[in-house]
């Protein structure tokens, strides 16, 4: 096993900075395969000490060079692979696991080496407790939040580009979403939004309070997928986006652990919920018991009149 | 003995919980309740799902369950906060598959698989209600046609029904238990008048008198033999009442959930109100009762599923959870204090609900003079 | 199309007990078909239906897995058969232990052109089981399916990804992983869990399956409760919103919240 090198496996996202970060925390040369066009190649070059990169996939999907990049890291043994939570991501990442028969650990927070041994913080079971797990035997293959764009030190790696086959298959259409990309990883103050909001219109209600507060709007999981209210990348939960605003707001929000995981970094949480056992209240920093219809526009208000 | 469930009934009722949780959250109910509606897109998701089919022959799509299954169903749609949500519809449109006509079949079946109510049952007079011989509806048949006459009132769901299902007695025979005939009779029919009831609860279900002036209809609306209409509502009677009391169970068991939570956060002398052994005797109490009703509706549909006579058991059930169910909520109200009235609260919606179910489907007090009589009578 | 459908039987976390140590008791959690799963259920229904095949339920895991009841919960929902691999030996196996052993499964079922899975499990609940899978049949390893159909030989696939719908043609076979709100999967009935009883189950043994030997093992150093789960509240009474809303205000504002 090659102790000194931390590879990360990028999938056609320039957003890579947490990839890039987690490997130079326990690798002294952090060498990055690219799946993905020639400018996420590129964009890593400064950032990380070698770029592999696989040529320009044009109507391949990234999941195709799974098998190409799980080759390139085999071959090499390092102790650390590190890849994205993206279905991408998770895609090169299973592909590599395979090959080194090696868990995929996610919801990491940390990682400490110890010669050929990493021990990884992590949150398990959909983040009821954190485990700390020393991988022992093999590499160790985690999956991240990708982060932002990566940000270099000046020295430009070299683009070696590597002659690969992808699997058969073809991206024959995209359709871009209708409405652009939350940046709720970003956002200092999220607003969320739960089954309390009674209809498609009332959105309008806490997009005001949004923007009084200057945050972003997010959702739990009906509301972007029962119902389809809210785009997908703003909701909020186990098997959507986690975040850690400094203001979080549940409004009409239960508090299922589904969606709470997904706040529980938020340094304070304000929930808004008529009915007063809702398990909301047990998780939050501040709570009003109210209709939402009518502490939402008083919020709003408030917020307004700088009272 | 086993107090467990089967690995059917437990599916099944996971199957239910997937359709409550998508197709009748709190909110829903609050908002039917609010707003005086019946539930009819959840009704039709029943429907999809095969639940308004069950213990229906299979030759009419249904899948035969035994009264336990359906007790449970009841009590967990109840559970749920959601009053006379499932089990009497089926009970009815049973007296149809046993006794109607091949229309009356189809007609009936399609309404139940649209998530409509297909009718109403008129029983209820403004003088006649338990005591059936005091009928005063008349039905009288010439010439092909039989034409009705008469008010009925209380009647559940009839602005929500296409349907009447009519009992009228004939004026030329004087035994009353053999001058009752059952009838469907449609709502829109030439002569009716429908007249809503503004009531305190069960919004859900609305609760109209109707008055009957020379509604004439081909006699092929006559149900089953004529004459025999009492007997043949009476055939699900047991059934009704073991409902009844299931949903009442259902209905205590979401109260007590919601008492026995609000006890355990609210804070009075800087601590939850839990703490306290008044508060804690309250619940003890009303944890027993569920129990009491939980034991007494399933060993009543085990004692119908077993065919052991229920003789009285039916009554005895209906009056012990109607009555201890009210007990349970009236004190989660009061666990709640002022809180407990105020729209909003479901507790407020479980006690006003709760009520009505001391006398539909016939009265505490009609309850003791079933039992009663049988009671003294096995004795004599 | 021969159609394998991939699904844990596993505990809700929401229902466990988690001691201040970060130790998890599991044992008041009852097991059920994972949340997401029936989607895969579902599709994989729909997709048999168009095309004339088979739809076959494979699940792995600990001896708990199969149970009268855990079969029926599957074949109640679409399936035409089931294949369990039920080992104290995978009690608490990683999800690439797992994958090994589902791919080892597929191969012995034979003949797979499709296996579908929910997008996540509910317990661990990290999307990653059916992609390693992929990786280890070398099969093209796709999540974030939306919708799926059969076409001049392979599949037309819709994922739903943060730059919008992308259509992609996939030969078979290939391993899907469906988004939760793909389709709406139905309910089982009580005609579907009567007829669940009487469909095929066949159990492969552990042993005879071709399973690699693990590449690395984890080892648990320390547990502990996340911190941020007890967050102390103050709750502002809303019945007057306007006082409410000041308070929260103030209340946030001393925070350093605002």
């Amino acid at each position: 096993m090659n102790s000194a090198q931390s590879w990360i496996v990028v999938a056609d996202d320039t957003a890579a900075s947490g990839l890039v970060d987690l490997a130079r925390s326990v690798g002294d040369e952090v060498v990055a395969v690219v799946a993905g066009r020639r400018e996420v190649a590129s964009s890593l070059a400064s950032a990380v000490d070698r770029v592999l990169w696989l040529g320009e996939p044009d109507q391949a999907p990234v999941e195709a060079y799974g098998p190409a990049v799980a080759a390139v890291v085999a071959q090499a043994t390092p102790r650390t692979v590190i890849g994205a939570t993206s279905p991408g991501g998770r895609a090169l990442l299973g592909a590599v696991a395979a090959a080194l028969r090696v868990p995929v650990l996610a919801g990491v927070s940390a990682l400490e080496a110890d010669g050929d041994q990493v021990v990884v913080t992590r949150s398990v079971l959909g983040g009821i407790a954190e485990h700390r797990t020393a991988v022992q035997g093999g590499t160790t293959v985690v999956a991240v939040d990708p982060g932002g764009a990566v940000a270099g030190d000046g020295d430009l790696a070299p683009l070696e580009e590597l002659a690969v086959t992808p699997l058969a298959a073809t991206v024959t259409e995209v359709r871009p979403a209708a409405v652009a990309g939350a940046d709720l990883g970003g956002a200092r103050t999220v607003v969320g939004v739960g089954r309390g909001l009674k209809a498609r219109e009332d959105v309008a209600l806490v997009s005001d309070l949004a923007a009084a507060l200057g945050g972003e709007l997010a959702c739990s999981r009906p509301l972007a997928e029962g119902v389809d209210w809210l785009p997908k990348e703003r909701y909020i939960g186990i098997s959507g986006q986690h975040i850690a605003p400094d203001l979080y707001l549940a409004l009409g929000i239960s508090g299922q652990l589904q969606h709470m995981v997904g706040v529980r970094g938020a340094k304070v949480i304000v929930a808004v919920n008529s009915d007063k056992n809702a398990p909301v209240f047990s998780q939050c920093d501040f709570g009003v018991v109210g209709d939402m219809y009518e502490v939402v526009p008083a919020l709003t208000a408030a917020l307004g009149t700088g009272s | 003995m086993d107090f467990g469930l089967t690995d059917e009934q437990q599916l099944l009722l996971e199957s239910l919980d997937e359709v409550l949780e998508r197709e009748c959250p709190e909110s829903y109910i609050a908002e039917l309740d609010l707003n005086h509606q019946p539930p009819t897109s959840f009704r039709k998701a029943m429907h999809e799902a095969g639940f308004m089919s069950l213990g229906f022959p299979e030759e009419y799509g249904g899948t035969p369950v035994d009264a336990m299954t359906l007790v449970l169903l009841a009590a967990r749609t109840a559970r749920q906060g959601l009053n006379n949500g499932y089990g009497l519809e089926l009970l009815q449109a049973m007296d149809i598959i046993e006794f109607g006509s091949e229309e009356q079949k189809a007609e009936v079946l399609g309404l139940l698989a649209a998530g409509d109510v297909p009718f109403a049952l008129g029983f209820t007079e403004p003088g006649a209600g338990s005591d059936n011989a005091a009928m005063a509806t008349t039905a009288v048949h010439h010439d092909g046609v039989v034409t009705f006459n008469g008010t009925k009132t209380l009647i559940t769901n009839a602005l929500q029904s296409r349907y009447l299902l009519l009992m009228a007695k004939d004026p030329s025979v004087a035994d009353p238990r053999q001058a009752i005939s059952m009838y469907l009779v449609p709502m829109d029919a030439p002569g009716i008048t429908v007249n809503r009831l503004e009531k305190i609860m069960w919004n859900i279900s609305d609760s109209c008198e109707i008055f009957l002036d020379d509604v004439t209809l081909p006699e092929s609306c006559l149900v089953g033999v004529k004459g025999n209409g009492f007997k043949q509502l009476m055939r699900n009677f047991e059934m009704e009442r073991l409902v009844i009391a299931s949903q009442c169970l259902g209905l205590a068991e979401c109260a007590f959930e919601d008492a026995a939570s609000y006890a355990a956060q609210r804070v009075q002398f800087g601590k939850p109100i839990g703490q306290f052994q008044l508060i804690q005797q309250k619940l003890t109490d009303m944890a027993i009762k569920i129990e009491n009703m939980r034991n007494f509706v399933y060993k009543t549909a085990w004692m119908l599923d077993q065919g052991v006579p229920l003789k009285s058991q039916g009554a005895l059930c209906k009056r012990y959870c109607a009555m201890a169910a009210f007990e349970v909520v009236d004190e989660a109200m009061q666990i709640f204090g002022g809180v407990g009235v105020t729209v909003g609260t479901r507790v407020s919606r479980l006690w006003r609900d709760v009520r009505g179910h001391r006398f539909g489907g016939g009265t505490d007090e009609i309850m003791v003079h079933i039992a009663g009589r049988q009671i003294v009578k096995d004795h004599s | 199309m021969k159609i394998v459908v991939a699904y844990k039987w596993a505990p809700n976390p929401q229902d466990a007990v988690v001691a201040t140590t970060g130790e998890v008791d599991l044992s008041r959690a009852k097991p059920a078909v994972s949340e997401y799963d029936p989607v895969a259920f579902e599709l994989a229904r729909r997709l048999a239906d168009a095309t004339g095949g088979e739809v076959v339920g494979l699940t792995v895991g600990g001896p708990s897995i199969d149970t009268p009841l855990s079969r029926k919960a599957a074949l109640s929902r679409g399936l035409d058969r089931l294949v369990v691999v039920a080992d104290a030996e995978l009690e608490d196996a990683d999800g690439t232990r797992i994958a090994t052993v589902l791919a080892a499964a597929v191969r012995a079922i034979g003949d797979v052109d499709l296996v579908l899975a929910g997008d996540s499990s509910i317990d661990v609940a990290q999307g990653q089981v059916p992609l390693t899978l992929a990786g280890v049949l070398g099969w093209l390893g796709l999540a974030a399916v939306s919708a799926v159909t059969a076409a001049d030989g392979g599949l037309v696939v819709e994922r739903s990804l943060p730059g919008g719908t992308t259509v992609v043609a996939v030969p078979t076979p290939a391993v899907l992983a469906a988004t939760a709100d793909a389709v709406v999967p139905r309910v089982a009935g009580m005609k579907d869990i009567l007829g669940a009883a009487k469909k095929p189950v066949e159990v492969l043994d552990l042993a005879a399956l071709d399973v690699p030997a693990p590449g690395a093992t984890l080892a648990t150093l320390a547990t502990a409760k996340p911190a941020g789960g007890e967050r102390t509240a103050t709750i502002f009474d809303g019945s007057s919103p306007a006082g409410a809303a000041a308070q929260l205000v103030g209340a946030l504002r001393q925070a350093g919240a605002l």
